[in-house]
């Protein structure tokens, strides 16, 4: 009698070379039926890799990862698309289903369009230079130069400061008797302190310029990564040919960089539309004189957030709005990406 | 393949969004008929009626707000001492740095039915939280433990729960009293007396604009942003700001209040007020701890702030009484001791809020000397600490006029939802910036809060 060797189920047979004339190889598939018939399960001899084959494998390593993003990310989105349809209120109880009041209502209320002009210019104002400045700074620590190091690790320290810190900071730098309006008063390039802080638009301004300085050291190691891998062969063939710098960072730098841009120009257009901290510390908890600087999470927090008088349903809806203003600038940002790749 | 593929993602999204429909807006009672308070599922000796009873035993968590770094000291003792007269507890001190998203945090805690068991409130997140049912009832469930607080006190901490009833939810705890503070080096320099400071909100605002004649923008006066005198500057005014039904704001409607924005505009206009403190979150403090200011926080303990941070301006400081105005006396809500209805261990919770709570522990912390609070029981006011204040350092005289004004003081103090107190000041800030006329910042002010006030009921 030949002795049978079973194979544990899911686990493919030792592939041999096929004999000339041998029938053609059964499929993994109809093999392990075939032997499931002969031998209904693992049997004690079936070990090494053959454990590590199961088909639910796999699954299980991304279980956590799944578990995560369900919980912390599938749920509480559809929770907030049921919520936009019922007038919930922030700590609970029973909602009112209300149909598509919220979305009607907010179409007609003026602060979630000035809301939404403020966060669009944001993006608008932003991402250019979030994508352009950084480079910038990368090519310029890019070479190993002695004492490089020291302006690397300057130009990264704003990403390491809390936000509030950065804020504070800044608030102080912009106040009427702050460093910045002293030094123009003192240099007589102004007579009068600027509004920095008082002023609706040159709050939002301001407030940009915190947002890109807090980011350019973190998007400068973006670039200095993607560097590294512009052929160096390049530059060296462009200046035998009598390139300069600038022709050189136009026309092999920036090529070369192109997927990083758009990488970055799609999270900053994200993290723009997000605004929050920059717009409190420098406007207050109005948002600005009058509340003009609000953007949209702000307006959010004003809305939906309120224990007292919050409207959580409210609130959803304009979350709802800025889900699909994110998504509209990142559906750009790709095509944009396809566009410039064909 | 496509139409198969989409059908099952739309099934999915289905099931999911009917999943989160029914975790995200449940409420009332769970399916197994078990006791609820806010959505949570919690002990049935919680809710409902009859008196709490239990083994006082096991751990609790406490929460204070921002309290831990002046006064860990103090706190620790009490939670030894509680321990040591209830062996069998932990209790686990947390303090909140109580922050701009202190609220926020305390919703999202509630949210998930884990509010810390004993928990320190202000009058705006007792009113939300008793309104959602996350507070344990103290009428139902410890009742004739309010006895030993003062009537006004305990009077101001009736809430009115989910199904409309006035409730006591919270113990009324330590309160810090007003007071005016101002620089009187700055004050002579102006022109002003110090020995005379002002009676009414208007008669100050007046000398602020004689402030701004002087000082040349070297000083000012106060701080621009409203949001620091509303309520409290048109509550002292005697203006009604809210109708007798609670339904419906009315500062708007009276000519007081339009005399009060057409002031804060012509003083932020004059210079008495710095240009960037309109909308900034920054209250007198720090301008006043630096020399800046003519008039500091009207919080008397602020005063140990400028101690530590500027003793020549501490020494430079005057303390005078409130300016009483049409009102009579001044107003304070104190601060509040809860106990959560999610307690899992809600005997303990509630003997440690008592405990807290009591005479003997609040006279002790009022003695401190950093600090000029007020405690909430009767007993401890009438201590002799309270009644013969003796001292001339600006410290001593603040604790000495709060001591006096205790007497006729209440506590009745009108408390606007963080909404409402933004959407007001707003309109008021764009009045002082000349961009709208009082009246008709008002008039836009009075009616958003009074749809955040509809949206809320």
């Amino acid at each position: 009698m030949t002795a049978v060797r079973t194979m544990p189920d899911g686990e493919a047979p030792p592939t041999a070379p096929a004999a000339p004339g041998a029938p053609a190889p059964q499929s993994p598939g109809r093999m392990r039926r075939a032997l499931k018939a002969v031998t209904p399960g693992p049997t004690p001899d079936a070990g090494g890799a053959a454990i590590y084959r199961r088909w639910w494998l796999p699954w299980l390593w991304m279980l956590p990862a799944i578990v995560g993003a369900a919980a912390f990310g599938v749920f509480p989105f559809l929770n907030t698309l049921v919520l936009s349809f019922t007038d919930a209120k922030p700590l609970g109880g029973a909602a009112g289903f209300v149909g598509l009041d919220n979305y009607t209502r907010m179409l007609g209320d003026s602060d979630f369009w000035l809301a939404t002009r403020n966060s669009v210019l944001y993006a608008v104002i932003v991402v250019p230079l979030m994508v352009i400045l950084p480079l910038f700074l990368a090519v310029l620590v890019e070479k190993n130069l002695p004492g490089i190091g020291f302006f690397r690790s300057a130009f990264y320290t704003p990403v390491l400061a809390s936000s509030v810190v950065v804020g504070l900071s800044w608030q102080w730098l912009l106040a009427d008797q702050g460093l910045v309006n002293t030094w123009l008063e003192k240099t007589h390039i102004i007579k009068g302190a600027i509004p920095f802080l008082s002023d609706s638009w040159l709050i939002l301004l301001s407030a940009m310029g915190l947002t890109l300085w807090k980011g350019l050291g973190w998007y400068m190691i973006f670039y200095l990564a993607a560097l590294g891998n512009v052929p160096k062969e390049l530059h060296e063939a462009a200046s035998v040919d009598g390139a300069g710098a600038v022709r050189r960072f136009w026309h092999i730098t920036v090529p070369g960089v192109r997927t990083s841009m758009m990488l970055v120009g799609t999270l900053t257009g994200i993290g723009s539309l997000r605004v929050f901290t920059e717009i409190y510390m420098l406007g207050g908890s109005t948002g600005g004189p009058g509340g003009a600087d609000r953007t949209l999470p702000f307006y959010i927090r004003d809305v939906g957030l309120d224990p007292l008088s919050g409207n959580a349903g409210y609130g959803a809806a304009v979350s709802v709005a800025l889900f699909v203003l994110t998504l509209g600038l990142t559906l750009l940002a790709q095509r944009l990406t396809k566009e410039n790749e064909s | 393949m496509r139409a198969r593929r989409l059908t099952g993602s739309l099934s999915c999204l289905v099931v999911l969004t009917l999943t989160a429909a029914g975790c995200g807006l449940s409420g009332g009672s769970d399916d197994s008929g078990g006791a609820t308070a806010g959505g949570c599922s919690v002990d049935k000796g919680n809710v409902g009626s009859g008196k709490l009873t239990g083994d006082v035993k096991g751990r609790i968590t406490f929460q204070t707000t921002n309290l831990k770094k002046d006064f860990g000291g103090y706190f620790n003792g009490v939670i030894a001492a509680f321990e040591k007269a209830h062996p069998d507890t932990t209790v686990k001190w947390i303090d909140d740095p109580g922050d701009s998203q202190f609220t926020q945090r305390l919703v999202a805690d509630a949210q998930a039915c884990t509010l810390p068991d004993v928990v320190n409130l202000n009058v705006n997140t007792s009113i939300a939280l008793t309104k959602a049912g996350y507070l344990l009832d103290l009428d139902k469930k410890a009742p004739g433990s309010g006895e030993s607080f003062g009537a006004s006190m305990w009077k101001s901490s009736v809430f009115t729960d989910a199904s409309g009833a006035k409730v006591h939810s919270a113990y009324p705890w330590y309160s810090g009293g007003i007071a005016q503070t101002f620089n009187v080096d700055l004050m002579k320099k102006a022109g002003l007396d110090p020995a005379k400071p002002a009676t009414t909100i208007l008669g100050m605002f007046d000398d602020a604009l004689k402030i701004a004649k002087v000082s040349d923008g070297k000083y000012y006066a106060t701080v621009a942003n409203p949001i620091w005198r509303i309520p409290a500057d048109w509550q002292q005014m005697g203006v009604k700001v809210l109708s007798d039904d609670g339904k419906s704001f009315t500062f708007a409607d009276d000519p007081k209040t339009v005399a009060w924005v057409e002031a804060m505009t012509r003083m932020y206009q004059a210079g008495a007020m710095p240009k960037d403190s309109l909308s900034s979150n920054q209250d007198a403090s720090t301008l006043y701890a630096q020399g800046k200011l003519v008039y500091g926080s009207t919080n008397p303990n602020y005063l140990r702030f400028i101690q530590q941070n500027n003793p020549s301006v501490y020494k430079k400081t005057g303390v005078a009484r409130y300016m009483l105005d049409d009102l009579g006396h001044t107003v304070g809500a104190p601060q509040y001791i809860s106990v959560a209805a999610t307690s899992k261990n809600a005997p303990t919770a509630l003997s440690f809020a008592q405990f807290l709570t009591n005479a003997e522990n609040q006279l002790a912390w009022a003695k401190d000397p950093n600090v000029v609070i007020f405690p909430s029981t009767t007993a401890s006011l009438d201590d002799p600490f309270f009644q013969s204040v003796k001292g001339t350092d600006p410290f001593s005289e603040a604790r000495k006029i709060v001591a006096e004004d205790r007497k006729t003081a209440t506590a009745d103090e009108i408390a606007l939802s963080p909404g409402e107190l933004n959407a007001i000041t707003a309109q008021v800030q764009l009045a002082m910036q000349g961009k709208k006329s009082a009246a008709d910042a008002l008039k836009e002010a009075q009616s958003k809060a009074d749809e955040l006030l509809k949206q809320g009921s």
